[in-house]
């Protein structure tokens, strides 16, 4: 392998690497009865990599990537549907409550700063989509932002329903990846 | 053998700086992919309605109507090469078709928003119909409600089977539940 082809190697191993060693450490997981949820927190530079390789500038999408953005995961492994909406989520800190940012209000924002259509399409739909009916066997990951970062940790609370019954799942001292 | 640089011309620099670009992007999200299974098995869509309208060109510029596969089952995938779970389902959208007859089982991978050389360096040669959602409008008049997101169309056109989230399409639940659509 000539020296340049080496370089080459390194610096993508260590930028494909670097996601997973930053966010590793605190990514938390809940489950009750059946439904799952596991949140897993994304370093700025993980998410402004991401973004910026669907067409996104640094600039633009930095707004999101500073406000705390984390990867979530959702299981049904009931035998009945489930229902779920991101803006009933609950972040509680020592501060007050927080919610997330909906996907619709960031669109909505790219919209106005002129980003290109293929970066938003892949903005949408790399989003833990805000309202869902969650088959039985269904499951989904997507990223979503805070309203703003919060300082220390949070306990997020996900409340969802079968049929008329409500449920929640709690993730405690659930926090954003640590700054770069 | 030959060394990749008397094989191959030397990657361009902004050639280099793309795929490093999407490596890293992707390695966000594969970062925090599960560890647990794919799901299993489709539901069954409720009323089982008539599937919306998909007129889409494939990787080579041939448009495909799903209109004009009627009589036979489709399986249409939306998926995208930065999306995990749609990366580890697709092999077996093609292990799926080989267990069926071309004239009982099409499979239509729907991929939305990007272009034909992003899916090419993902996709390769794949012997799985790929067509090209680049602005997501057919998307929209489907019932997506996230990828990757899978619907088995009748024979008479009707949506009947959806499943959200990865799934292995090959494994025996599923099979079971298509050739029980094809007896109907």
């Amino acid at each position: 392998m000539r020296p340049r082809q080496f370089k080459l190697l390194a610096v993508l191993l260590a930028i494909t690497a670097l996601p997973a060693a930053a966010q590793s450490r605190s990514a938390q997981h809940g489950e009750r009865e059946g439904v799952e949820v596991k949140a897993t927190p994304l370093t700025r530079p993980a998410v402004l990599a991401f973004y910026q390789a669907r067409g996104f500038s640094a600039q633009a999408i930095s707004p999101y990537a500073d406000a705390c953005v984390f990867s979530f995961e959702l299981r049904n492994t009931t035998r009945k549907t489930l229902r779920l909406r991101l803006a009933d989520w609950r972040a509680q800190t020592a501060a007050g409550t927080l919610r997330f940012r909906l996907p619709q209000s960031w669109e909505a924002e790219w919209a106005r700063r002129g980003v290109a259509e293929p970066a938003r399409i892949a903005f949408r739909w790399a989003q833990f989509q805000a309202d869902i009916e969650f088959a039985p066997g269904d499951w989904i990951m997507g990223m979503a932002a805070l309203e703003r970062p919060p300082e220390g940790t949070l306990r997020l609370t996900v409340p969802y329903t079968i049929g008329k019954q409500k449920h929640e799942i709690v993730l405690d001292r659930l926090a954003c990846a640590a700054a770069e | 053998m030959k060394s990749f640089s008397t094989d191959s011309p030397a990657p361009q620099p902004n050639e280099r700086r793309r795929t490093l670009m999407r490596l890293a992007g992707l390695g966000c999200l594969l970062a925090a992919a599960p560890l647990a299974a794919q799901g299993s098995g489709m539901s069954t869509v409720a009323g089982m309605p008539a599937a919306p309208p998909l007129a889409l060109p494939d990787i080579d510029g041939k448009v495909v109507d799903l209109a004009s596969l009627r009589g036979r089952l489709v399986l249409v995938n939306f998926w995208a090469t930065w999306c995990p779970p749609c990366r580890r389902e697709f092999p077996s959208l093609s292990r799926l078709q080989k267990l069926f007859k071309p004239g009982e089982l099409a499979v239509l991978a729907v991929n939305v928003g990007e272009d034909a050389e992003t899916i090419f360096s993902f996709a390769g040669a794949s012997d799985v119909t790929i067509l090209l959602d680049r602005d997501s409008a057919a998307m929209r008049r489907w019932p997506v409600k996230g990828l990757p997101s899978t619907f088995v169309v009748d024979k008479k056109g009707r949506l009947a089977l959806r499943a959200v989230g990865g799934r292995e399409f090959d494994d025996a639940a599923i099979v079971a539940q298509l050739r029980g659509l094809l007896r109907v």
